[in-house]
């Protein structure tokens, strides 16, 4: 078992995080995180579960420079993050944030030209982060003619075309059925792999973190914060038997037993979550 | 209901419209059968094929041209002055969820009342020129055009413009990128209102104090009881706004990328 | 997103008039229309020739001569009347041709074409044509109106017995339900919601048809009068009346409005 901590060549710091939704009194008023501190290495995809409202979605928000924290802060490849870094970070949404007038491909353009990408070099990147996702064929169709594991694929695509070092991934498959996820998830193991990226992948599936993540940060529930970092130690790109393997097993029931608690708190609405209303988290 | 298929939809489309043609023709015969047979009085209700020989008369002499540039002249007038300050306030309204929750309602109350009741104080104020006509529509068709711009760019979904922010969209792209084409279904549903609102009051303002213009054209026919003549206006001010309206539907459907 | 305009805004918001407004729309909303009647009243009083416009101040005070003018509380009355006639006259018509061409499919393909046909007319250009076969007194108003508020309320009704979601008709049989059962506790507490709503639309089309033909006919009734303050440059007396038409017409509103949401409580609850 680790803690957060890890060496010197860290592509995130978060330091001290804690952040509040309203003030103290009003209806509104939730906690979502309390003193979150932890490092994600560079070329590591580490993966943040918890129970419902712990404050991932949050956490992740921060990171990306969405959202100023109410105390605490967070450190990018050395910089201080003040708001969106578009070209060290990208994101992919649970739900498909594609624009619905645009075609897949000129969806992924756009990406490029909010980014300052050249005219020139948008098209052919387009391209090559279309066929990294297996979805060449589909660069003309509008996002409602897809299903909804394409949307997030091509939502991955748009992300991948931007070249940022980091990716910031929030529940992308929470939407989907097991198997596209399944799929989705090797996939994007062999995209890891290859190309080598910092990413950080909120989900609140024990499976899908342990065959996707170098390490996991198991959250206490709200106001979250780290309870403990699991290693998996396991090679991309990972293969389909890794899920039947023991080690697997070995390490899912781990994450259960340290999430099984906090998920009861959170059910149960002991502690902050006794205030029910909902932080975006 | 289940959804019908689109061939379905045409039939039921061109039914409709078979039985409208057939109403329509239905009344011209019950109307030359009372204008000739039954002895309706002639000042009530003229020869149907006096109106048609007086409309085949008022299109060849070009009669029309007068009054139908008035009339179209108030319209682009109006219309234009609407649509600049509807869509920049509605704009400007929407930044602000609190600034919405302020005028729309304000705006929705002023349009639900007869706002032609205002008529006569614009025809005091600007007389009885176009000048009146003007303001009139312009004040009337601004609300839907204000109302539906605050709905078009205050329903836009906030993730696509997180989405667009955490990609490094400044204020200009993500205006033009997203907001704009996210807003303007709606929009242009409100510009159509609009255009529509627009004619019915210019139309209306010029049959209640005017001195030119097809509105105003009809009542001094009334009031000369040149009936057969009224009549045939009456049918070329129905044909003119049908066709407006057509184009202008059109083209909302062309925007629509939903 | 909350970044560095999350500070300021915090140190604005502590103000206690700003906090005591956000929460209250409609106290800024008073605000606003106040802020436009000072505008009106300086314009009137300063920058206008007092022939065209008249401050609020001047019209509120001189509402007493508006009544006291001869004619003007019988023309208002007949109004009144006129729009009263018209809005129950267009409901009932509107309810009972709705509920005969919606619930019959035959009658529905046949007859809603028409009704859109007419409901899509520019009807002001026959306005000239109703006084003429009507006159000039409250009959023709009356009708004008009815002509304008009917159609809405046949629409409405007719998309609220449509929404009814088949499934219901065929069971309510199958348990044994008479014809006017099914009518009475299935068929209409369905459409309701849509009546009320089209009743709101009637009402609006019965202000424009009436106001639009008593507007119309300026020898008698409130057009006698608009036009006779119009032409005497009388700004003051001219928006007194206005003023009180729209009143009118924001009460009528009010009044159809209010009993819809009477009837969508007694229905939740």
């Amino acid at each position: 078992m680790g803690d957060g901590m890890a060496t010197a060549a860290a592509a995130i710091r978060v330091r001290g995080v804690s952040h509040r939704f309203g003030e103290e009194g009003e209806q509104r008023f939730v906690r979502a995180l309390a003193d979150t501190s932890l490092d994600v290495a560079r070329g590591e995809l580490m993966c943040l579960i918890g129970p419902s409202g712990c404050g991932k979605s949050t956490l992740l928000n921060v990171i990306g420079g969405l959202m100023a924290p109410s105390s605490g802060g967070v450190e990018v490849l050395g910089k201080a993050v003040a708001g969106p870094l578009p070209h060290d970070i990208a994101f992919v949404f649970q739900e498909s944030a594609l624009f619905p007038w645009n075609t897949v491909i000129e969806n992924i353009e756009l990406g490029m030209t909010f980014q300052g990408v050249a005219k020139a070099a948008r098209a052919e990147r387009a391209g090559r982060a279309l066929e990294a996702v297996g979805l060449g064929e589909f660069a003309q169709h509008y996002p409602a003619q897809l299903s909804g594991g394409m949307r997030q694929r091509a939502a991955l695509a748009r992300a991948l075309s931007l070249e940022t070092p980091i990716l910031l991934m929030d529940e992308p498959f929470g939407a989907l059925d097991e198997q596209t996820r399944m799929i989705l998830g090797e996939d994007l193991s062999v995209l890891l792999a290859r190309s080598g990226r910092t990413i950080v992948f909120v989900t609140h599936s024990l499976g899908e973190a342990v065959f996707l993540a170098d390490r996991v940060a198991v959250f206490s529930a709200r106001p979250g914060t780290v309870k403990q970092v699991i290693a998996v130690d396991e090679p991309h790109p990972r293969k389909p038997e890794f899920v039947t393997s023991t080690k697997f097993t070995a390490l899912r029931n781990q994450l259960y037993g340290l999430l099984h608690d906090e998920i009861r708190k959170a059910v149960l609405g002991l502690g902050e979550a006794a205030r029910g209303e909902a932080g975006p988290a | 209901m289940a959804e019908k298929t689109t061939s379905l939809r045409h039939r039921d489309a061109l039914a409709s419209r078979l039985v409208q043609a057939g109403f329509l023709a239905a009344v011209v015969l019950l109307w030359y059968l009372a204008a000739t047979r039954w002895g309706v009085n002639r000042l009530l209700l003229p020869n149907p094929v006096a109106v048609f020989d007086d409309l085949v008369d008022i299109l060849r002499t070009g009669e029309y041209i007068d009054d139908l540039k008035v009339t179209l002249g108030e319209l682009a007038a109006a219309f234009s002055i609407s649509v600049t300050g509807g869509v920049t306030l509605g704009y400007l309204i929407s930044r602000s969820p609190y600034a919405i929750r302020v005028f729309e309602p304000l705006f929705a109350a002023i349009y639900s009342i007869p706002i032609i009741l205002f008529l006569p104080l614009f025809v005091l104020f600007f007389g009885l020129g176009p000048a009146s006509k003007i303001a009139l529509g312009a004040a009337i068709s601004f609300f839907p055009i204000a109302i539906n711009t605050i709905a078009g760019f205050g329903t836009v979904d906030r993730l696509l413009v997180t989405a667009a922010r955490s990609m490094g969209a400044s204020d200009y792209r993500l205006f033009r990128h997203v907001l704009l084409p996210a807003a303007l279904p709606v929009i242009l549903a409100g510009l159509r209102m609009g255009f529509t609102i627009a004619l019915l009051s210019i139309i209306g303002s010029e049959t209640l104090a005017s001195l030119a213009g097809l509105g105003h054209r009809i009542v001094h026919l009334a009031e000369a009881m040149e009936m057969a003549r009224m009549f045939a206006y009456i049918v070329f001010v129905i044909a003119i706004a049908a066709i407006l309206n057509a184009v202008v539907s059109a083209l909302e459907a062309r925007g629509r990328w939903n | 997103m909350e970044l560095s305009a999350a500070a300021a805004r915090r140190s604005l918001a502590a103000s206690p008039a700003v906090r005591y407004l956000a929460r209250r729309p409609w106290a800024a909303r008073l605000i606003v229309i106040a802020l436009l009647v000072g505008l009106w009243e300086v314009a009137a009083r300063w920058l206008v020739d007092p022939l065209f416009l008249s401050p609020p101040s001047r019209v509120v005070a001189a509402l007493g001569t508006v009544f006291a003018t001869r004619g003007v509380p019988a023309a208002l009355q007949l109004t009144l009347f006129e729009l009263t006639v018209a809005f129950a006259i267009a409901v009932a018509a509107g309810l009972v041709l709705g509920l005969a061409i919606g619930l019959q499919p035959f009658a529905r393909r046949s007859f809603f074409p028409v009704v859109l046909l007419l409901y899509g007319m520019p009807q002001v250009t026959i306005l000239p044509l109703f006084i003429l076969f009507f006159g000039i007194g409250a009959a023709s108003k009356i009708a004008f109106g009815v002509t304008h508020g009917v159609f809405p309320v046949i629409v409405t009704v007719v998309a609220g017995v449509q929404n009814l979601k088949p499934i219901l008709l065929t069971s309510a049989p199958s348990m044994g339900a008479s014809r006017w059962q099914i009518f009475r506790h299935v068929i209409f507490p369905h459409m309701v919601p849509s009546f009320f709503a089209g009743m709101r639309l009637g009402m609006s089309g019965v202000l424009l048809g009436v106001l639009l033909a008593e507007l119309y006919v300026s020898i008698a009734g409130i057009g006698y009068f608009t036009t006779l303050f119009t032409q005497n440059f009388d700004p003051t007396r001219l928006l007194g009346l206005i003023g009180v038409l729209a009143a009118m017409a924001i009460a009528l509103n009010a009044i159809v409005r209010r009993t819809e949401a009477h009837f969508a409580r007694w229905r939740a609850g």
